[in-house]
């Protein structure tokens, strides 16, 4: 007879086979796949044409018999990809709850699930098999948009990319595959704890809107800082030195704007991302090392919540929350 | 070595304030398909779903293949086939992997060969690789019937197995449930309201109503216990209409 790690990997496969199969699926991907490309896709475009500009620029000056040969602009092409990184934020955890919650409602509503569960199956064969399917179709899909993207950034952007940034870049993906597991294994536990199959999407989808759109939004708006467009001290024209010495004078109102901020998840995903591919000018052109060494804690939360979620949904997702009658 | 298939003893379950299975008693010997017939909410369902350990009882106890159903519900689940009213199954999937699905699930572990198998004796090959989503209710019955049957359970159980299914679906299920349990020895357990259903395919009977137990024998001394009566739906109502104790 089988165990409860085949058992698992039985209902991991059935859910990949599923999943390929599955036409909203099938729409979910190909829409967070044609946003990701048409955004990194314009900005690559745009730094192209600078990059042309330029050199048409050094052309003429050379016909024009100039010896001197002004200095390239600094173009960083890892930070065509934030436009990417800002769709997974949003639409990718959306996305990763309307998976998670359909992956235990259909279940329910099929009624497949009472010939689940009179097999033979071991206590947590049902919500690992589940989980780990959904692992790895966002592994899959990360891995998918960032070989499309890269793609985009070197054909369309024609931008030269050195080995580190190929390391940086799976760094930034093995985050947001974390980031993604994250919001699948929540819809799955709060699927499977509520008896009424809506309520479970709608508690996701609530804890999305606090974590994803409303606490980054009250802790951008509260953000002085100059790199945000209209922020107080790009409005005033203040250079970064000068906002550091002014800012030091209002520690206490810092230290809450930041602490709201990193009550988000999203916000973890957002500032290891926007660090490790140079896309926070604090980051840029740093070495990893520079990078781990200033966002490790980070790193950590996110790995330890994505472990929770996981381990709520495993705890959820039992015979008797399972079972309850469906309304 | 037991003889019997099934036994109950005060088998009780409640959902909150409402009895559901009042004291359930009962004893089906191996090799018997018992019918166990009542109206809707009579607490057939329940009974089937305590059974095969997808509910857990209030009280009392009850045994399935000679394990407990509490005391160790997996080793009942390797021992049970079971079909639910209304089947459903994986659209996206074709008939092999949904089947394969189950049967690994059941501890198979190359299962294509006795996938084949059932089929045949299903009468249902030819159609493996077809996706169940544009399946008629007698076909997924069939395919639900597979289902069941895959890791050669002791006991099957049946909740409701000709509900919605056209005459000729009706009869070939029926042919069906008597071929299992007259030449691969199955003890089959069948809810249904449907009295001629009973005196088609079963052996014994039990008539339950509003959660108890109010009649249980053989389908020969029920039919010969009550000499006035001169078919099942006739003794089913005589029973119906007496009050519950």
């Amino acid at each position: 007879m089988g165990n409860p790690s085949t058992h698992a990997w039985v209902i991991a496969r059935k859910e990949l086979l599923d999943l390929r199969r599955d036409r909203l699926f099938a729409v979910l991907v190909a829409f967070l796949m044609i946003a990701t490309l048409i955004s990194v896709g314009v900005a690559a475009a745009s730094f192209r044409t600078q990059i042309d500009a330029y050199n048409l620029y050094v052309q003429q000056l050379i016909a024009a018999g100039s010896t001197t040969k002004p200095a390239a602009p600094t173009f960083f092409p890892l930070q065509l990809l934030r436009g990417g990184v800002e769709y997974l934020e949003i639409l990718g955890a959306l996305f990763a709850i309307v998976l998670g919650y359909g992956t235990i409602a259909k279940e329910k509503y099929r009624g497949t699930l009472q010939l689940i569960l009179s097999r033979p199956i071991g206590r947590f064969a049902m919500p690992l098999g589940k989980i780990g399917g959904l692992a790895i179709v966002w592994a899959a899909v990360v891995l998918l948009l960032t070989a499309a993207t890269t793609i985009a950034i070197v054909a369309i952007g024609n931008a030269p990319l050195q080995p580190i940034d190929g390391a940086r870049i799976l760094i930034a993906a093995i985050v947001a595959w974390l980031y993604l597991v994250f919001w699948s294994a929540l819809a799955i536990g709060t699927t499977a704890l509520s008896p009424r199959l809506s309520t479970g999407l709608i508690v996701a989808i609530v804890i999305w809107l606090a974590f994803v759109l409303i606490i980054p939004q009250i802790g951008d708006t509260m953000d002085p800082d100059n790199q945000v467009p209209g922020g107080l001290f790009a409005t005033l024209q203040i250079q970064k030195t000068d906002e550091l010495k002014v800012l030091a004078n209002f520690a206490g109102f810092d230290a809450i704007r930041n602490g709201l901020e990193i009550s988000s998840i999203t916000k973890h995903f957002e500032r290891l991302t926007f660090a490790f591919l140079g896309i926070k000018d604090k980051y840029n052109q740093q070495t990893l090392d520079f990078v781990w060494t200033d966002l490790w804690g980070y790193a950590i939360t996110l790995a330890v919540a994505a472990f929770a979620s996981v381990a709520f949904a495993v705890g959820a997702t039992t015979r008797r929350t399972l079972q309850r009658k469906i309304s | 070595m037991t003889t019997s298939a099934i036994t109950t003893d005060q088998l009780t379950k409640s959902y909150g304030p409402k009895l559901a299975l009042d004291a359930l008693t009962l004893d089906v010997p191996v090799g018997e398909v018992f019918g166990l017939l009542g109206h809707n909410g009579a607490g057939k369902t329940t009974a089937v779903n305590v059974l095969t350990t997808l509910l857990e009882p209030t009280r009392g106890s009850a045994e399935v293949a000679g394990v407990s159903v509490t005391g160790d519900p997996r080793s009942v689940r390797r021992a049970i086939g079971y079909l639910p009213e209304n089947v459903q199954f994986y659209d996206n999937l074709t008939v092999m992997e949904n089947l394969r699905f189950f049967a690994q699930l059941s501890g198979l572990r190359r299962p294509d060969g006795r996938i084949r198998d059932v089929l045949r004796i299903l009468d249902f090959e030819g159609h493996d690789r077809q996706r169940l989503g544009t399946f008629s209710k007698g076909m997924r019955q069939r395919v639900g019937i597979a289902q069941a049957i895959l890791h050669s359970p002791s006991v099957l159980f049946l909740d409701e197995p000709t509900s919605g299914l056209d005459p000729e679906g009706v009869r070939t299920l029926r042919e069906t449930i008597v071929r299992l349990n007259s030449e691969f020895g199955m003890t089959i357990f069948m809810n249904t309201h449907l009295r001629s259903e009973v005196t088609k395919t079963c052996t014994s009977i039990g008539i339950l109503k509003a959660g108890r137990l109010v009649h249980h024998d053989t389908l020969e001394r029920a039919l010969s216990a009550f000499p006035g009566e001169d078919s099942l739906e006739a003794i089913y109502f005589q029973v119906e209409s007496e009050p519950a104790s």
